[in-house]
């Protein structure tokens, strides 16, 4: 191929060598005054933190393309090789009326990359109108589909520059096989706006460093798993990167306050992060970050053991925007960290995890739910010196305001703090309420007065009977219970009635466990619909596993419908008992969708 | 578009249009008129599917070609966003399914690649698929 070097003089965007302007005579002459719209919400699963905030570049991308001078089919010739031969003019069918403006518009209402691919093949110009849409966004399951795509960028006589019109990458997929040798080429790219690289846990610094250095617009950068990375690539982020707005390093334990610090002041429109096992990190990490960083939203401190109450003071004293705030096992945290905050209220604040800050009393609750009035998810999960007052005085002001409550281990609990929470927080969805031993077959009763509820734990509540279980599903008025998700491992006191009539009354439910509850672990005819213990598991816990998810639940109903069946002469109340509730089912059945909120 | 052009009282030319195709333009603003007006973020509908097409629209579409790009384009002249998504996304359905020689039949699309440039931009493009 004939290699000219670029006309830069008529050159519409920069040029590289090699790619010169293809005269496009019949083609560029549109003038829509409403170009199509594209890219704007290509919202994917490959974003860890999805947001229509993220996509800010997009619509400044968008904004350039409406005042272009140039045609995007001019763009397009100019990421193109040359054409060897004099284009000919083509009869002028109804589609090639078309603006390219308005092919991209109906390209971009395709979906399916091998529908694209086969757009691709049909002519020059539907070439250049659909390549953008193509490799906007790349996706292979398999290796060897990435390694062609590779081959596509790294190729010098390629028909396009293609490693220009990759914006979001996600190789999570592949990640197994993703190696510092397979990612180098990457570096060719300049224009990335999102990569995930979660879970490729065999990369390092050297081809990070590379990628990040030639990609100055990154919005977003999963790097979770990475165990290896160091300050290196964070300070390559840092130092070329300042529109990111959300980083995930969790996992990335090597990282130490040095380069997080420098990430700190240059990437100031930071809105997520997350720093989870990055246990070197300190308190200069944090209070660096509030400082510099006025627009986080979310931050995730996981098992950042150093931090202390400076920096969640920090926190809330200089992001107010701040909407999801997680310090699980932060374990130095004291009730301080909260005592000691200005008395002004974040409304915006709707999640706060504190699982494991085993210092905390009922002290942090009551300043927390007052200056936090509209926290939807609190979890205090393992805080140990938690008592009823924490929630009969504190937890209920938040009132419908919660859907989400985790008091997993806060042992001290009784069914009195769970009969007022049921009367004030009649909105919750998501209960944990797993070793609270203290709570009797009344808190479960309680419990059944919430009309959304959803997941609920009571995993080693062993004073629990069937009693408990089968006035937790009933409902009043004919309604199906809402219960999809229910952990009631080690309520050694359940029988297989109890968990019939559950499995029976709740027809939404995908995740019942019952690990421990020898009545059903025992059961050849009952485990074979278990999913399998997970591989760390010794004998004796493999020995007590008992979970049944998914299609499993399903198997089990019929199952015990059909046991019931069988014996039903010699329990006349039970079969009775059966219609009734299979009447109820299906009345529920058509109202089931109405009851979505 | 109205707003572009400010108040006036003499008849606005629509050169670009013709007769039978604002005939169609109407009716379909006609039937839509009592939509609910679109949302700020309704560009998220404009990534969709390419099958949500309601049914009314489906038989409206039910045209020649000719008149169905026509539509396209007096819909894109007339700034008319949502009769412009329904036009972009019945060809789009149109497309589906099909080999690159068969939508080069279906709209009479002449293939101006060499034997050697179509073998390389299959080449190159061998990685994409769905998800």
């Amino acid at each position: 191929m004939a290699r000219q070097p670029a006309p830069l003089s008529i050159a519409p965007v920069p040029l590289d060598a090699g790619y010169v302007i293809v005269d496009q005579n019949s083609t560029s002459n549109s003038s829509s005054s409403s170009s199509p719209e594209r890219f704007t919400n290509d919202e994917g699963p490959d974003c860890f933190m999805s947001n229509p905030d993220d996509s800010h570049s997009s619509i400044a991308e968008l904004t350039d393309f409406r005042n272009m001078t140039v045609s995007p089919i001019e763009k397009m010739a100019s990421l193109r090789k040359p054409h060897p031969h004099q284009q000919q003019q083509q009869p002028l069918s109804p589609v090639n009326r078309l603006p390219p403006e308005l092919l991209i518009a109906i390209f971009s209402k395709i979906t399916s990359l091998v529908v694209l691919k086969a757009c691709m093949l049909v002519s020059r110009q539907w070439a250049d109108c659909s390549v953008e849409l193509l490799w906007h966004r790349p996706h292979f399951g398999e290796f060897t589909k990435y390694e062609a795509m590779v081959a596509a960028i790294q190729d010098e006589n390629a028909f396009y520059k293609y490693s220009q019109l990759i914006k979001r990458l996600n190789l999570t997929p592949i990640s197994a096989k993703a190696n510092d040798g397979s990612m180098k080429p990457l570096g060719l790219c300049t224009k990335l706006e999102r990569l995930t690289l979660t879970n490729c846990v065999n990369l390092t610094d050297s081809p990070l460093m590379d990628i990040l250095g030639s990609n100055p617009r990154i919005q977003a950068l999963d790097m979770s798993q990475l165990y290896n990375i160091t300050d290196l690539s964070i300070d390559v982020v840092a130092r070329n990167c300042p529109r990111l707005q959300g980083l995930n390093v969790a996992g990335c334990k090597r990282i130490t306050d040095v380069s997080m610090v420098s990430l700190s002041k240059n990437c100031k429109f930071l809105r997520r992060l997350k720093l989870n096992d990055c246990n070197l990190l300190t308190n200069s990490t944090v209070i660096s970050l509030a400082e510099n960083c006025p627009q986080l939203l979310e931050v995730d401190l996981h098992k950042c053991h150093n931090i202390t109450d400076e920096s969640v003071l920090h926190m809330f004293n200089q992001l107010r925007q701040l909407r999801e705030l997680r310090l699980a096992y932060c374990d130095l945290l004291t009730d301080d960290a909260f005592l000691k905050l200005p008395n002004r209220t974040y409304e915006l604040l709707r999640i706060l995890d504190l699982t494991g800050c085993r210092l905390l009393t009922d002290q942090s609750v009551n300043k927390i739910v007052s200056v936090a009035p509209r926290l939807r998810n609190l979890i205090l999960a393992k805080c140990e010196n938690i008592t009823d007052r924490a929630v009969t005085h504190s937890i209920i002001k938040l009132g419908k305001n919660l859907h989400y409550l985790h008091l997993g281990h806060c042992q001290h609990l009784t069914d009195r703090a769970v009969q007022a929470l049921v009367r004030h927080c009649n909105r919750i969805r998501y209960i944990d309420l797993a070793c609270c031993t203290l709570l009797t077959d009344q808190a479960v009763c309680h419990l059944a007065g919430l009309p959304k509820l959803r997941r609920i734990g009571l995993v080693k509540c062993h004073q629990i009977t069937d009693y408990a279980i089968q006035t937790l599903v009933r409902r009043t008025n004919d309604a199906p219970c809402p219960l999809e998700r229910v952990h009631l491992s080690y309520c050694t006191n359940l029988t297989v009635n109890g968990i019939h009539d559950l499995i029976k009354s709740c027809e939404r439910l995908t995740h019942l466990s019952l690990t421990g509850v020898d009545v059903f672990y025992s059961r050849k005819d009952f485990t074979q619909f278990c999913r399998p213990p997970p591989e760390e598991f010794n004998e004796h816990q493999r020995e007590v596993f008992c979970v049944f998810s998914g299609s499993g639940v399903e198997k089990l109903r019929r199952h015990l419908s059909a046991e019931r069946a069988t014996s039903a002469g010699d329990h006349p109340f039970y079969n009775d008992e059966d219609d009734d509730t299979q009447e109820m089912e299906d009345d529920g059945e058509a109202g089931t969708d109405g009851v979505e909120d | 578009m109205l707003e572009d052009v400010g108040e006036v009282t003499e008849a606005i030319p629509i050169p670009n249009v013709n007769e039978n195709v604002l005939k169609k333009v109407i009716e379909w603003c006609e039937h839509h008129k009592g939509d609910p007006p679109a949302q700020a973020d309704d560009d998220s509908d404009s990534r969709k599917k390419s099958s949500d097409i309601d049914e009314w629209d489906q038989k409206f579409m039910q045209v020649d070609q000719e008149m169905l790009f026509e539509i396209i384009l007096a819909a894109n002249y007339l700034d008319i966003k949502p009769l412009l998504d329904v036009g972009c996304k019945t060809v789009a359905n149109m497309i589906k399914g099909k080999s690159p020689e068969e939508i080069r039949k279906t709209f009479n699309i002449q293939n101006d690649f060499t034997p050697d440039e179509e073998e390389q931009i299959r080449r190159e493009n061998e990685w994409a698929e769905d998800r």
